[in-house]
């Protein structure tokens, strides 16, 4: 699994195959998985397979708005907090059923992808104030997506075999 | 017992619940103090010291909401609680006013009848219950449109977005999960659906204000829409009480943040790709049509109409 460094390295369109690939990934790997074995948390504190869908299908929103703000704004917006854990138990991620969750994530994505390859060189180096991370552009976000996914596949995968 | 022109204590009243709803204690002691000075004043009364206390003392008879004590030369004081015991929930507004008037009501028996004691007599309670319905004009308020409501004050306001959530707790209270989940019509959201809806678009309204006040004039970025929200969030499965607590505390937040706000920024603001510029002042104004609107809704969900 390659670090956010790595990523950043790599060319723009082999970041954005990454992401493409995501829904296939997130769909084969909740196959045929029964719905308490998608609920189970592996442990208190860590999310079960399909919270963890759910937080890829609402971060997706939630980068799909930050990059509307960026391209609509002239200076660099200055952005709030994350909000994770809070939106799993307000959303309540556990009731959810994970194929409609990785539908929507699914639909989500192409909408990002497809605002990402119509970008212009000048946009792709747009930004935001990140609280946390300080001035990301689009492409630093990108490089994070790239990472985002493959941290969350991977925790999914964990998550089915019972593992934190 | 009359108050002369109470209309004039209903800014206070206004105030008073907007307070209760930000859950800040410092906010509902000062509120308390301005509708208790207010009520002294208008009955020509000694003043009467408040001390709003958070969680009530419990014993085995119950909670205490309320106390009133009086002691030779000094200024006469009421203790409130505005927390439950156990659970440690801010107080319905209406059950913490009426505690309030209650204890008020001891405090008139001495300062205004110049009774010897105050029993609880059916004269006591009909005095506490006519200052109620004078400082809480029954509902039937006709809806208005969003323009009046940027035409009232900001605590007339703050007070409606502050009794939505107990609005929409006392239309939910009783009813099965089967009711809740039925949608009038196959297009018209389910009573859970509109409490998700009440819920996810206070969290919008919050992150518009962050947005606002973090940033000179931002772009605001056209969220949902509320229907898709409603598909893909799955609210058809989600649990009604619990989506209503959510709202509650977001609620409580954004009436924390909009009261700390000095008087000037209220004219922040943003510009909405479809709204156009919509200042702090003109969401506020949004945000009571939009209680408005969807506490009618849910009425008629739960009558079965859309």
């Amino acid at each position: 699994m390659p670090t956010m460094e790595e990523y950043a390295k790599q060319p723009t369109a082999q970041r954005l195959a990454r992401l493409t690939r995501t829904a296939d990934e997130l769909t084969a790997a909740i196959k045929g998985q029964s719905d308490a074995a998608l609920s189970r948390r592996p442990d208190a504190k860590n999310w079960a397979a399909k919270e963890v869908v759910c937080h890829l299908r609402d971060t997706e929103e939630a980068f799909g708005a930050r990059f509307e703000q960026i391209l609509a704004m002239e200076t660099d917006p200055k952005l709030g907090g994350p909000s994770a854990d809070r939106w799993a138990e307000e959303r309540q991620y556990l009731r959810n059923d994970a194929t409609e969750a990785a539908g929507a994530f699914r639909k989500r994505r192409e909408e990002t992808l497809a605002t990402l390859r119509g970008l212009t060189p000048a946009q792709w180096n747009k930004g935001a104030i990140h609280p946390v991370r300080g001035r990301m552009t689009i492409d630093t976000f990108l490089t994070l997506m790239a990472w985002h996914d493959d941290n969350h596949l991977d925790q999914l995968t964990r998550a089915l075999e019972g593992k934190a | 017992m009359r108050l002369p022109e109470p209309a004039r204590l209903h800014p206070a009243v206004e105030a008073l619940t907007a307070a209760l709803g930000s859950e800040q204690r410092v906010a509902v002691q000062q509120a308390t103090d301005r509708l208790i000075r207010g009520l002294t004043d208008t009955l020509g009364v000694p003043p009467v010291k408040v001390e709003v206390l958070a969680a009530r003392p419990h014993a085995k008879w119950g909670e205490l909401h309320g106390l009133y004590t009086a002691e030779r030369g000094r200024t006469p004081k009421i203790q409130l609680w505005m927390r439950t015991a156990k659970q440690r929930r801010v107080v319905a507004f209406r059950t913490y006013l009426r505690t309030l008037l209650h204890e008020v009501g001891h405090h008139l028996d001495y300062a205004l009848l110049r009774l010897r004691d105050s029993y609880h007599t059916e004269g006591f309670y009909k005095r506490e219950s006519s200052l109620f319905k004078q400082l809480v004009p029954e509902a039937g308020r006709p809806r208005v449109t969003v323009e009046a409501w940027f035409r009232r004050s900001q605590d007339e306001r703050l007070a409606r977005l502050a009794r939505t959530p107990d609005e929409a707790a006392e239309a939910l209270a009783g009813r099965a999960a089967s009711a809740l989940a039925r949608r009038p019509a196959a297009e018209a959201w389910s009573p859970t659906e509109i409490v998700c809806h009440l819920r996810d678009i206070e969290e919008l309204f919050g992150q518009r204000f962050e947005t606002i006040l973090a940033n000179d004039e931002p772009a605001l970025v056209e969220a949902g829409p509320a229907d898709r929200w409603a598909s893909e969030r799955q609210y058809r499965r989600h649990d009604a009480a619990s989506a209503l607590e959510h709202f509650r505390r977001r609620r409580g937040e954004s009436l924390a943040t909009l009261m700390a706000l000095p008087p000037a920024d209220w004219q922040r603001g943003g510009a909405h790709p479809v709204r156009g510029h919509l200042t702090i002042d003109l969401l506020v104004a949004l945000m009571a049509w939009h209680d408005d609107n969807h506490l009618e809704q849910l009425t008629r969900a739960l009558e079965g109409r859309p």
